[in-house]
């Protein structure tokens, strides 16, 4: 039977399978939590679980599968996947006003990851201080943030002060909601693949 | 939802590479072309590529209703200049560039329609050859595959805590305890699923999916590249 | 064929399998029975390099297996408990495509092999479908179907009979049966016989990682609830 093979099968490893499962399924819960919005008072747009999801991507799949998983999210967005807001798919989306929040997200993945490991390796969460993984989280709302908004600005022909406010600064103290719930599930130990 | 439906229209028939072609010469335009006239014309344009998609074009634009909040705060905002009255001048580029913006998600609505995961992750292993292609193309395929699993999941999940009075606690631990669970049940899936992987010989240069031009793409890549050659020249020369 | 021969597996502190050793022969139908953490589940994944062995070896025609893994993952194929989360495309055909797609066979030939594995459990009238709009039956099927076009010589199948109503249950029963006369070999995991005691040729029960009993299935019939097994 393996001899109607037509080439040498050059198998996937085992460690980057359970890896490429993991970055794969990943995308996808941030496609699922796409749908998940928790009312926000400060802005017309809702605030959905995404830059959580962000941030685990770097803390529990490390900077490098962490950013791979972003980018598998955003290919399968492109290509029709409803992975966005709302059940928004398509290049249309990326290309749109908050194109920027996302294409910075794999960029971001590795900020936080890289910073809460202390490099590019995948280490114990444990043993990272609350202080490097606050730091990572930040630098990484940083890197969404200073894409995303003058993509906005660019995008919409908008006043740099325009985008500033409504593209960023409505948007801190949620973000500052999601940084302590990551902490508070690093901290809890409650997931157990890590 | 946006996502594909299996159909007969010409897109249908269409090689993924042409559509992302079309697609791509199209925001070209747009982007070149963010003028009163430049508009108008391309309006009439993605009327006429939906139709060849056979896709209805209200109900694309309720797809898109998530975007207006932007659209509209930003050429009101931007009218408003520090202490002054509304300038409807400064309001213009921004309203422009919001249409641009719909006009560019309706073509990439045809596209989403029409395309099956199949021939996009093809599309994707034609332009990035070996095991990045392979990577990409197989990711692509799976995000499709598990992202209504994982949307059942979540809604289970949710359900579970309104039973079990979930709404009172505060939202950041409301969007914990759900990210805790929703992960938990992902790595799980993720984990048997690796397995399965593993033994149906899970590898980096497996027969790829078909990709061919039929006559049907002619056409096609011919608008595709008028769409590339026009934004080009726009850019270049100055609309 | 089959060895597996005095195979140790840990497992963190436990031990999940303790000196285990068991043949399975070309064309032979097994019961592989046990109670929960018996080690039924972690002996199988060792039979196409899933797992390797802490101690001990498994050979598939005399081929190592975990220095072999295409292989022992062509000829031993696995269909595991739960087909929901293995399930690798959304249609039938894409799904069972997937195994002969990794051997880079050309597309005539994948074709071919998709038709025989979906016609060998009956399901060739559903290759367009949706895998997630069929019944629980039907899935345990394609999913057989997705491990048989990889044209395996062995067949492992860990519970395949879980969660499946009766009906389904001998459908799939009798589609082993009709596998098993054209010279598969079958090792089905399990914790009820109903159903396969007239069936099999062997019986092989583990209890806490190590073999209790191996033998034919009319020796073992007065032992099953000593064994942990639901009498029948």
């Amino acid at each position: 039977m393996s001899n109607s093979t037509a080439a040498e099968v050059d198998l996937v490893g085992d460690e980057t399978t359970l890896n490429i499962a993991r970055a794969a399924l990943f995308a996808a819960l941030m496609g699922a939590f796409a749908y998940v919005a928790f009312p926000y008072p400060l802005s017309p747009a809702p605030v959905t679980l995404q830059v959580l999801g962000v941030f685990l991507a770097g803390l529990f799949l490390g900077p490098l599968w962490g950013a791979a998983a972003m980018v598998l999210y955003l290919l399968a967005g492109a290509l029709g996947a409803p992975v966005f807001s709302n059940g928004g798919a398509g290049l249309g989306v990326l290309l749109g006003p908050t194109g920027g929040y996302l294409f910075s997200y794999p960029l971001a993945a590795l900020a936080v990851g890289a910073v809460a490991h202390g490099g590019l390796e995948l280490r114990s969460l444990a043993e990272a201080s609350v202080a490097r993984l606050v730091g990572g989280m930040v630098l990484g709302v940083a890197v969404i943030y200073g894409i995303g908004v003058p993509f906005l600005w660019w995008n919409l022909e908008m006043t740099l002060r325009t985008a500033v406010v409504t593209g960023a600064v409505v948007f801190v103290p949620a973000e500052a909601a999601k940084m302590t719930a990551a902490i508070g599930i690093v901290r809890s130990d409650a997931i157990r693949a890590a | 939802m946006l996502s594909y439906e299996p159909g007969d229209s010409v897109a249908h028939h269409l090689d993924p590479r042409s559509k992302l072609l079309v697609q791509g010469g199209f925001a070209a335009v747009a982007f070149v072309y963010t003028t009163p006239r430049g508009l108008a014309a391309l309006t009439a344009v993605a009327f006429g590529l939906l139709a060849v998609a056979r896709t209805a074009p209200h109900r694309v634009l309720w797809e898109f209703r998530f975007v207006f909040p932007f659209l509209f705060a930003a050429p009101l905002l931007g009218g408003f200049a520090w202490g002054a009255w509304f300038v409807p001048e400064d309001a213009i580029p921004s309203a422009l560039a919001g249409y641009r913006a719909l006009l560019v998600f309706l073509v990439a609505a045809a596209y989403v329609r029409t395309t099956p995961v199949r021939d996009s992750r093809a599309a994707i292993q034609w332009a990035v050859p070996g095991r990045p292609g392979q990577f990409l193309g197989m990711g692509v395929a799976f995000v499709f595959r598990f992202l209504p699993v994982l949307r059942a999941d979540i809604g289970r999940i949710r359900d579970g805590y309104r039973a079990r009075l979930g709404t009172e606690r505060s939202v950041p631990e409301r969007m914990g305890l759900l990210v805790v669970a929703a992960f938990n049940r992902a790595f799980d899936r993720a984990d048997r699923f690796s397995l399965a992987l593993r033994a149906r010989c899970f590898s980096w240069n497996p027969t790829l999916p078909e990709v061919g031009f039929s006559p049907l793409d002619v056409p096609a890549v011919l608008v595709g590249t008028a769409f590339l050659a026009i934004a080009g020249y726009g850019a270049i020369w100055a609309p | 064929m089959i060895a597996v021969q005095n195979v140790v597996h840990e497992r963190g502190e436990t031990t999940a399998l303790d000196g285990v050793s068991l043949r399975v022969d070309d064309g032979e139908f097994l019961a592989l029975v046990g109670p929960n953490g018996s080690g039924k589940t972690t002996l199988v994944r060792h039979l196409n390099g899933l797992l390797d062995p802490d101690e001990g070896s498994v050979t598939v025609d005399g081929a190592s297996v975990p220095e072999n893994p295409v292989a022992a993952r062509t000829s031993v194929g696995m269909v595991f408990q739960n087909p929901r989360d293995c399930f690798v495309a959304a249609t039938v055909e894409a799904d069972v495509a997937f195994g002969p797609e990794n051997l880079g066979l050309d597309r005539a030939e994948i074709d071919r092999r998709v038709t025989a594995a979906l016609e060998a459990v009956g399901m060739t009238t559903h290759r367009q479908r949706r895998i997630d709009r069929l019944s629980g039956g039907q899935q345990a099927r394609v999913a057989i179907a997705g491990a048989l076009a990889m044209e395996p010589a062995h067949l492992v199948l860990d519970e395949p009979f879980s969660g499946l109503d009766w009906p389904s249950r001998r459908t799939v029963l009798e589609r082993l049966e009709a596998l098993s006369a054209d010279g598969t070999s079958l090792v089905i995991v399990t914790h009820d016989l109903r159903g396969l005691l007239e069936r099999v040729d062997r019986i092989v029960a583990l209890a806490s990682g190590t073999v209790a009993f191996d033998g034919p299935p009319g020796a073992v019939a007065p032992r099953l609830e000593s064994l942990g097994v639901r009498p029948c």
